[in-house]
């Protein structure tokens, strides 16, 4: 065989291996992977395309370029399933080379994949209520973009005792996974400093579409509020049910961890009547990073961002700072540089807790207007109060956030 | 009851077209978002109630005509595949029309807000439709029983060849048989609209609902639906005030523990 001949079949040969294994000559080492993993199936199929717009809009603002590399921006569908989930970040680190994972949206799933995250070693950041991601399995690979479960109950416990002094006697409905019983603990703690008593706490499955059997209950227990720790659709069955049996708007309905714009567009105006809305979002929010986003969002929309987008733009947003700040990309550079970041973005000053990985940062509490009152169909509600208290130490589940 | 009102008409096409109608609950979908905008048009619910569930009818009628009817020759496994096709074509036309965000629709002004019956509260909607399902129940059931095109209808789920044999037209039979099961589950999606509101995805929890109620009544078993619907209805009411939680797992449990020991459902024969 000539030289030329061997040559030639070895180009060949290589032509051959590089297209047989697309994702090594697609993750160029310059290239930065940014993974969304976001729900486009299962319980939360609803929030998954709303979640990319958000990412989305805040790699665009970067002309997907950081520290003069381009990125790419892949999606996968966590199906709201963790083993579902946990396989195809894998699959995105191992075959994509992602190194930085954005999502899921399901508390329970988002743990699965923090797990993930630790053992692949890959940045992490995710926006839920569950407090063990920044609490009892907290680790150096995951951060939390959401308020605490702590800072949620005690902003909304507080302020709205202050605008409803002697509803005293709380009926819970509460969705019976991670999130929920992280929430319900807190509401029931700070309850207690307002004398708070819980005539009922009924959990029911993610996905519950059927309350009437709920509310029946809580009906019979004669509350003065009604306080559902859920989420999503989950919610809004919930709230609609509740106004159908009566209890709102004669009895205030609490929706404690809202999505905001996203549920309440889906409740008519006579059902939003006296429903008190805790939210880490609402497109109100009175700060720049926000009026600037909230407009660019309706532009291209047509509706304001609710908690979701939001979220998946601000967890981006601060992942770039972060990286930014690192000045080399690489993640665990990048997690140092997270650690202690503090930003003046989308929800104002905003601060990530070295030790917990917890974001330290505004959560918003709302109280919905009725009809009379709306200036226009997405004028659902103002914002009454925003707190901040950190999780208190004798709470704190994270007592070693470990090491590389 | 409205699971008795799903199971019969789903338990009428299986047993007259002996085919799986998985598109049953995309069905009931259009059924609750047609009545809504129905309402919107015409600013009038029970006018609404009544149109809207004929249109679901029509779209049944012509589901039959333009489509199944041509796979009759084609064998089972491509009428399933055609009604599971159908279900996620109607589900992608309800986005395309009424949008991918569900919304909320209320009941009528006179139906709001609770009853308190004493030893319980109960929405007077949810009341009002439990007595509508059930007179709609016991309509099907009668035309069932005592018209003449019931008598057909019942002789064609027991056997089509001799009713094709007695000069009965079997293909007019197939399309009045969908198009009333298309019937009771356009209405069944009409009367939920306001008590489980629009979603495109709707219809999928129903059409799980409505098949257990149909495995576990016997398979084609018209009465076997009606007192499977109830069965289940009633088991998740009790199960639900001891133990919220359970009030759904109750639905699937009840079939297996009933498919156990009778296979062929309470009321089945094959």
């Amino acid at each position: 065989m000539s030289n030329s001949k061997r040559r030639k079949i070895l180009k060949l040969g290589a032509a051959t291996a590089a297209l047989g294994f697309p994702a090594i000559i697609r993750a160029q080492p310059k290239e930065i992977v940014m993974l969304g993993i976001w729900p486009a199936t299962g319980a939360f199929a609803d929030v998954g395309p709303i979640l990319d717009r958000g990412m989305k809009m805040a790699l665009d603002e970067r002309n997907m370029r950081i520290l003069g590399r381009p990125i790419r921006y892949i999606v996968r569908d966590s199906a709201t399933q963790a083993g579902a989930a946990t396989r195809r970040v894998e699959e995105a680190v191992d075959g994509e080379g992602a190194k930085f994972v954005i999502g899921p949206w399901s508390s329970g799933v988002a743990l699965a994949v923090s797990e993930v995250a630790k053992r692949k070693k890959v940045f992490h950041i995710f926006s839920g209520g569950t407090e063990d991601i920044s609490g009892a399995r907290c680790h150096r690979y995951s951060f939390q973009w959401a308020a605490s479960p702590y800072t949620a109950a005690k902003t909304v416990v507080d302020n709205f005792m202050k605008a409803n002094p002697k509803a005293k006697r709380w009926h819970l409905l509460v969705a019976d996974y991670a999130f929920g019983w992280s929430v319900e603990k807190y509401i029931k703690e700070v309850g207690k400093t307002h004398g708070l008593e819980f005539v009922g706490a009924d959990r029911h499955p993610l996905g519950e579409r059927e309350f009437s059997n709920y509310v029946q209950k809580a009906a019979a227990n004669r509350p003065d509020a009604v306080a559902m720790i859920n989420f999503g659709l989950d919610a809004v069955s919930g709230a609609r049910e509740i106004f159908n049996f009566g209890l709102t708007p004669k009895v205030p309905l609490i929706m404690t961890w809202s999505s905001g714009v996203e549920e309440l567009v889906q409740l008519a105006p006579e059902i939003r009547e006296n429903i008190w809305v805790g939210s880490n979002f609402y497109y109100t929010a009175d700060t720049p990073v926000a009026k600037e986003f909230v407009k660019s969002y309706q532009g291209k929309f047509g509706s304001p961002p609710g908690y979701a987008p939001s979220a998946a733009y601000s967890m981006t947003r601060l992942t770039l700072a972060a990286m930014d700040k690192s000045k080399t990309g690489e993640v665990q550079d990048v997690v140092k540089a997270m650690e202690g970041i503090e930003v003046n973005d989308l929800l104002g000053r905003m601060r990530v807790d070295p030790a917990t990985h917890q974001t330290i940062r505004p959560y918003f509490f709302m109280r919905c207007k009725p009809k009379s009152a709306m200036k226009h169909p997405m004028d659902f509600a103002d914002i009454i109060a925003t707190g901040d208290a950190p999780l208190p130490k004798e709470y704190a589940a994270c007592k070693d956030i470990g090491g590389f | 009851m409205l699971y008795a009102l799903m199971g019969l008409g789903l338990s009428l096409i299986t047993g007259v077209l002996n085919i799986p109608n998985f598109a049953h609950g995309a069905l009931f979908a259009v059924g609750a978002y047609l009545l809504v905008s129905t309402v919107n048009v015409i600013g009038n619910f029970w006018l609404a109630l009544l149109i809207a569930p004929l249109g679901v009818a029509l779209l049944g009628l012509i589901i039959e005509y333009a489509g199944i009817r041509r796979l009759y020759s084609a064998g089972h496994d491509y009428q399933l595949l055609f009604t599971f096709g159908l279900a996620l074509i109607l589900s992608e036309a309800i986005i395309i029309v009424w949008g991918p965000v569900g919304y909320s629709h209320l009941p009528p002004p006179i139906l709001r807000g609770g009853l308190d019956l004493g030893f319980t509260f109960y929405p007077k909607y949810r009341l009002f439709v439990m007595v509508v399902a059930g007179l709609l129940v016991a309509a099907t059931w009668l035309f069932l029983e005592k018209t003449r095109y019931g008598a057909i209808m019942r002789a064609g789920i027991e056997n089509k060849e001799m009713v094709s044999l007695l000069g009965i037209d079997i293909h007019k039979l197939f399309t009045v048989a969908f198009a009333l099961g298309a019937y009771l589950a356009g209405i069944a999606g009409a009367l939920t609209a306001p008590i489980r509101g629009l979603s495109p995805q709707m219809g999928v929890d129903m059409l799980g609902i409505a098949f257990v109620v149909v495995a576990l009544g016997g398979l084609g078993n018209l009465l076997g639906a009606i007192a499977a619907g109830l069965l289940i209805g009633v088991a998740q009411a009790v199960v639900a005030a001891y133990w919220t939680e359970a009030s759904t797992a109750v639905i699937f449990a009840v079939m297996a523990a009933v498919l156990l020991v009778r296979p062929q459902g309470l009321f089945g024969i094959r």
